[in-house]
């Protein structure tokens, strides 16, 4: 599904250059359900960029769904992001001035999907969250878990393989935040392949795989497959010291 | 494809800024093509053909103290004079100058009174058979004075004049497309029979609404305050003018020349006024559509800086470039069209008031048609450079937390 082969990437402000990602290599089967760990400022959402294609990298090479991503022009990005991936930020991203289902619309009209489709697709997605009868709303009459949902709704409208998530929970309360990830879960279990940056150590646990990035690189990954509740995850934090 | 119904709601839910924009555009439109309008129809009467050759004419202004001539003979021997001055093609006396301003106008009937009949303003020289050639006008219908029809009298009622060389426009304005030559019209009590009609000629202020509606009447009244008209050969002028004053003084110098002056520039004085507030309008245009363009430009500037996220968030979700360009361009083209509307008629209801006000022609809608197309065409070009910016927007701005 998704496979990175010494990915770096370099941000150069003025006369800082800073290492976020570096040599970073990371194989993501189709159907895996990630949790992202790793110290802030350690380059996890960089990594999220480079997975979502949402900026070019330094270095590396890195395809997704079999295309090689490096040599795509801008379009060519756009519409990739448009047709595999669905996004999940931390801050909802829900555009203040539409409503929740013109929100959801927003990745379907992109992809060019005809009106009637669009309906039809969207009322599945506001009913899969929950939100089905409050699709008139603006995202600010409704709280931060239910914005939440009404983003994961849009990013499943264009029923993406690939679900990237940058803290989905960090601006919810526990509660809210446990009802998010039943949410990708239940998605998980549909068929989507799902990367999820997350601080909570607890919601990091209920991942079947946990990778952790320090210092711009993969510290360690341990892979539980089968049965996540059941098992005990136990996160592997040794770092590679290398500073 | 244009994402119109999203971006008309978005619009209403947050319309402040929407509001001044379409408000400046509605005033641009109705000022800028108000004034448009004024200016090409101040500009079509500057470039209106006279009739004159300008540019081999001059003219000049005689004050006589000396009372030791016979005005009458002395300006025979004048006109000969200058007529035999090489260069010159013609001169002729009369009682005003061309396009200068100041000169005789009066009603004119078919009837004398106190009998009710049609009238029309005839704006007329005093001049005799030397007048066509000396202005340069061109006879299209009958034929010049005779010297015994150019009548030299102080008295117009006792011994005035019984013929006239009318206008075209005269003519139609009198007797629409009945034939007018072998018509009298009366002037002032006077029977003048029309025995010729010229093509154009314009009266001495062409500003005015039926400024071509002119005449020739042949009579000739010297007073001690009286104007000349030269005609020269292309080129002779200047030198003609130079040594004008002399020549006049010469042939009796109990007098002054004054104005001496090319018709050309007696125009250019007499359009200045207008030139002036061609300029100034044309001025108050520029500025308006300026200011509007800039305000344009500013609104999605601001709202660019605002929707920074929203902008990557679209962009993360698959939109390309051209998709947040036409963006902008549509969310525009709303505004704008709103405010062209509304503009349009304000420019229409504006029109009104200032044709009744100023008494000016009623402003044409092709003129707001232009306009508007014109202000529409301004702000795509003003939302374009901010709208391209926009689209570059890196995508990973919708990952960033603050
Ligand atoms: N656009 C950018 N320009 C410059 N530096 C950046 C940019 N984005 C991230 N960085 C730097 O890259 C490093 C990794 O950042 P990030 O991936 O956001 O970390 P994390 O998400 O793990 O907190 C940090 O040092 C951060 O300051
Ligand atoms: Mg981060």
């Amino acid at each position: 599904m998704l496979k990175m082969q010494n990915i770096s990437k370099v941000y150069q402000t003025d006369s800082v250059q800073t290492h976020a990602l570096r040599d970073f290599s990371l194989e993501v089967k189709e159907g895996e359900f990630i949790a992202v760990t790793g110290p802030s400022g350690s380059g996890k959402t960089t990594f999220l960029n480079m997975a979502g294609i949402l900026e070019p990298f330094t270095s590396g090479h890195y395809s997704l769904d079999g295309i090689d991503v490096g040599g795509l022009s801008d379009n060519q990005r756009a519409d990739l992001r448009n047709q595999k991936i669905g996004f999940i930020f931390q801050g909802f991203n829900l555009i203040p001035d539409l409503s929740l289902f013109e929100n959801v619309e927003v990745p379907l009209r992109y992809r060019g999907v005809p009106a009637k489709e669009r309906k039809k697709r969207i009322e599945e997605c506001l009913e899969q969250v929950g939100l089905a009868s409050r699709a008139k709303h603006l995202p600010q009459q409704l709280s931060g878990g239910q914005q939440q949902r009404v983003a994961i709704a849009r990013a499943l409208a264009g029923k993406p393989r690939f679900l990237l998530a940058d803290e989905p929970t960090g601006n919810l309360d526990t509660l809210m935040a446990r009802q998010v990830m039943e949410l990708l879960e239940e998605i998980n279990r549909n068929g989507a392949t799902i990367v999820m940056v997350t601080h909570d150590p607890e919601l990091a646990r209920r991942a079947p795989r946990n990778i952790q990035v320090v210092d711009g690189q993969l510290a360690d990954f341990t892979l539980y497959q089968g049965v996540p509740e059941a098992s005990q995850p136990v996160v592997d934090t040794r770092i590679k010291a290398e500073v | 494809m244009f994402e119109i119904k999203p971006i008309f709601n978005a619009l209403c839910r947050s319309k402040v800024g929407a509001v001044l924009l379409f408000l400046q555009i509605a005033l641009t439109t109705a000022i800028v093509s108000n004034a448009a309008f004024m200016i090409n129809d101040n500009l079509s009467y500057l470039r209106e053909d006279t009739g004159f050759t300008q540019d081999e004419i001059f003219s000049f202004t005689v004050m006589t103290f000396g009372k030791d001539r016979d005005l009458r003979q002395q300006t025979e021997i004048d006109e000969d004079m200058i007529r035999n001055i090489p260069g010159v093609i013609n001169a002729t006396m009369s009682q005003a100058v061309p396009l200068s301003g100041g000169g005789s106008s009066s009603s004119v009937r078919l009837k004398p009174l106190p009998e009710e009949s049609r009238q029309a303003r005839l704006n007329y020289y005093y001049a005799g058979e030397h007048a066509l050639e000396t202005l340069g006008v061109k006879l299209i219908e009958g034929r010049n004075f005779r010297p015994e029809e150019v009548i030299i009298s102080s008295n117009y009622h006792e011994k005035g004049p019984s013929t006239v060389i009318v206008s075209k426009a005269m003519a139609e304005s009198m007797f629409d497309d009945e034939p007018a030559l072998g018509k009298s019209i009366y002037l002032a009590g006077r029977a003048l029979e029309i025995i010729g009609i010229v093509d154009v000629m314009e009266s001495a202020w062409p500003r005015a609404q039926d400024s071509g509606t002119t005449g020739i009447v042949p009579f000739i009244n010297a007073q001690n305050y009286q104007y000349f008209w030269v005609r020269t050969e292309r080129g002779e002028r200047a030198s003609v003018m130079n040594i004008i004053e002399e020549k006049m003084l010469q042939a009796y110098d109990k007098r002054v020349v004054i104005n001496i002056e090319g018709l050309d520039d007696t125009k250019e004085a007499y359009d200045a006024t207008d030139v002036l507030m061609m300029r100034m309008l044309m001025v108050l245009v520029v500025i308006l559509v300026l200011v509007t363009a800039l305000g344009i430009f500013g609104l999605t500037q601001f709202n660019i800086s605002k929707r920074t996220k929203q902008i990557g968030t679209r962009r993360a979700l698959g939109a390309r470039k051209s998709a947040i360009v036409r963006y902008f361009l549509v969310e525009n083209a709303m505004i704008c069209t709103v405010g062209l509307v509304i503009g349009s008629i304000a420019a229409i209801f504006l029109g009104r008031v200032l044709m009744q006000a100023y008494s000016i022609d009623a402003l044409e809608l092709e003129y707001v048609i232009a306009t508007a197309a014109f202000i529409f065409m301004m702000s795509l070009l003003a939302v374009i450079v901010p709208a391209t910016r926009a689209a570059n927007i890196s995508p990973s701005i919708a990952t960033r937390t603050i």
